[in-house]
């Protein structure tokens, strides 16, 4: 153990004998280390991300409206498809075994101002049992509206996370008089912020959600529906095919008519934020593998010309007592070392643009990152060294220290 | 030399060929000799005589093709290379005619090496290493690296590396070779205090005047030894 360590240590003395060699063969690899780095933070916020919209959505809801969620889009196809109606929704809570809970879900973009203050938000109209299918966004200030303020079509409003900030300047928003689509509206609620999303729709927090009735009465008749349909997780499956047949009931269609209406749940973001993860992931790791071969094949080149250089060295050493294992172990150090380098600066350097691109991006440091990156270095510079130190080990001394 | 001496190399027989394409060269052929403690030997020959070839093989730098081997009764000849190392670490000192000093190193760390390679804890090595400088009379240059010293300063930092380990013997190959006759005179008047402090010398050489030094000579040519007095 003594003995490997001196050697170690040696080693380590050539390294910092040819810095600037050493810091531009380490190069490759700190790109390798930080594209890695930098493609598995991505696909872990992405995972962070698909769960923030699960919640959003919620995995135990089935919405229903005339587009699926998905990018293949059929436009001619959905367009022309007949709007979502509330009288659906009264099939569904008939027949339905699996649904335990139904609501309208008016959906519109409207200009809000407060004072000089206007901002573009995304509106909800919807039932006053909405309160309960909400399944992240949860009311943290005020309350939902009542059934009464639904039958009255009452101008009453909750607001999303970022509205408190966006209007009043972090000021509480209960009581307070908004004007949306210049019509008055109070806020007798606040959702709990969700902070930046990747849920299609935009944010989760610019949001405002009133009485379907006044939306329909007062606001516009602008927008789409969809239906918003709560069941358990487990019957997410069931509930989906359940409620297409319902559909198709109550949509007359014949047999052999295509739906003319789409059921659609979180799960169906799954497989897109699946293909962007291994597209993402795809792409890194292309980079990644050939930065880390070409990186493995420069430490090696240099091992092999420090090996050359210092032949001589070596059949000193070995004419003093050194084995061919002392020998050995002296290159690879250096290589190891020489590939530690290079990963340590690719760490500081994804360290250092998290730091800066927090605010924008939602990317994670994972600590764990740094064991694999040392882990994945320290084979590197093995792999890397070997050939180079075995030459230099197996050199004979006689030889070696007559090479000039 | 008076036979009551302890033997430490036994060499009976040996020989050395190499193969060049189809042409067999007899390095050595048929060598035998004996070598004890506190002996001063000189070994001459022309170029080509094998002189190198034995210095190796008695320095187990080199095993022998064909014959026996033995330091101080362990046979070297059938030794793998962690076992040479070994022996090279602890008996034998190298003294060479570039010294091959590591240019990056000081004085104190050149003199160091060797006991890298044994098992002494760091504390004893650096104490070591003192003390073989101040044998040589180099103390005060013991921070200084190579290329702040002259030759024979050189060449002392590196009999103090091939003294430290405090080795049966002791070879110099043309240890004179790279230095000014000044300097070489008082390189050779060292050999002279080693060998009364009780070191056993091989010094290999073709120059007439360090050959003199020595209590025993013993000259090669075509790979037989043709001298031993």
């Amino acid at each position: 153990m003594n003995s490997l360590f001196k050697n170690i240590v040696i080693g380590l003395t050539a390294v910092r004998a040819n810095l600037t060699r050493v810091i531009l063969t380490s190069l490759g690899l700190t790109i390798g280390i930080f594209t890695v780095s930098i493609v598995t933070a991505g696909v872990s916020s992405i995972d962070k991300e698909f769960d923030k919209a699960m919640e959003y959505y919620g995995n135990d809801k089935v919405y229903v409206g005339t587009w699926p969620w998905s990018f293949d889009f059929d436009w001619w196809k959905y367009r022309n498809r007949p709007k979502i109606d509330e009288d659906s929704l009264a099939y569904i809570s008939q027949y339905s075994t699996y649904i335990t809970d139904v609501s309208i879900k008016k959906n519109t973009w409207t200009k809000a101002t407060f004072g000089n203050k206007s901002s573009w938000l995304q509106l909800n109209g919807v039932y006053p049992n909405y309160d309960e299918m909400l399944s992240g966004t949860k009311i943290v200030n005020g309350r939902f509206f009542s059934q009464n303020e639904w039958d009255l079509q009452r101008r009453v409003v909750i607001v999303g996370g970022t509205v408190r900030d966006g209007f009043f300047d972090g000021q509480d928003p209960i009581g307070k008089k908004i004007r949306l689509n210049n019509v008055t509206f109070e806020i007798i609620g606040e959702l709990k912020e969700q902070g930046f999303g990747m849920v299609p729709g935009g944010s989760l927090d610019n949001l405002v959600i009133m009485p379907s009735t006044t939306f329909k009465r007062i606001l516009t008749r602008w927008g789409f529906d969809e239906l918003v349909l709560k069941t358990k997780p487990e019957d997410i499956v069931k509930a989906k095919e359940e409620v297409g047949l319902i559909m198709r009931v109550a949509r007359k269609l014949k047999p052999e008519q295509d739906d003319n209406f789409a059921v659609n749940s979180a799960d169906a973001y799954q497989t897109q934020f699946d293909t962007l993860k291994i597209a993402i992931a795809g792409m890194g790791f292309l980079v990644t593998g050939i930065s880390l071969v070409v990186s493995a094949i420069g430490i090696m080149n240099v091992m092999f010309v420090s090996v050359r250089e210092r032949t001589k060295e070596i059949g000193l050493r070995k004419a003093m007592g050194a084995t061919n294992n002392n020998i050995l172990i002296q290159f690879l150090s250096e290589a190891v070392a020489i590939s530690i380098i290079g990963g340590s600066t690719g760490i500081i350097l994804v360290k250092l643009i998290t730091v800066i691109l927090s605010s924008y991006l939602p990317v994670e440091f994972n600590l764990l990152l740094i064991f694999y990156t040392f882990m994945v270095c320290v084979f590197i510079g093995i792999t890397a060294g070997m050939i180079p130190a075995r030459t230099a080990a197996n050199l004979n001394p006689i030889d070696a220290l007559r090479h000039e | 030399m008076p036979k009551s001496k302890k033997e430490i190399i036994a060499i009976d027989s040996i020989s050395k060929i190499y193969h060049l394409g189809d042409n067999v060269v007899k390095a050595l052929d048929e060598v035998s000799i004996s070598i004890y403690e506190n002996d001063f030997i000189s070994i001459m020959g022309p170029s080509g005589s094998g002189k190198s070839t034995l210095m190796n093989i008695i320095g187990c730098l080199d095993v022998p093709t064909k014959g026996v081997y033995k330091f101080n009764n362990e046979l070297i000849s059938e030794m793998n290379d962690s076992q040479l190392a070994n022996i090279r670490n602890e008996k034998i000192g190298f003294v060479f005619q570039t010294f091959n000093l590591l240019p990056k190193l000081n004085s104190l760390q050149n003199v160091e090496v060797p006991l890298i390679y044994s098992s002494l804890g760091r504390k004893k090595r650096i104490e070591r290493s003192e003390e073989a400088l101040s044998i040589v009379g180099l103390s005060d240059r013991m921070t200084h690296k190579p290329n702040e010293l002259s030759g024979g300063q050189r060449q002392r930092v590196a009999i103090a590396r091939a003294l430290v380990n405090k080795p049966s013997i002791i070879l110099a190959d043309e240890p004179t070779g790279n230095l000014d006759s000044k300097s070489g005179i008082e390189i050779l008047k060292f050999f002279d205090e080693l060998h009364k402090a009780g070191n056993t010398l091989i010094i290999v050489t073709h120059e007439e005047s360090v050959a003199k030094r020595a209590k025993r000579r013993v000259e090669l040519f075509d790979g037989k030894i043709v001298v031993d007095e």
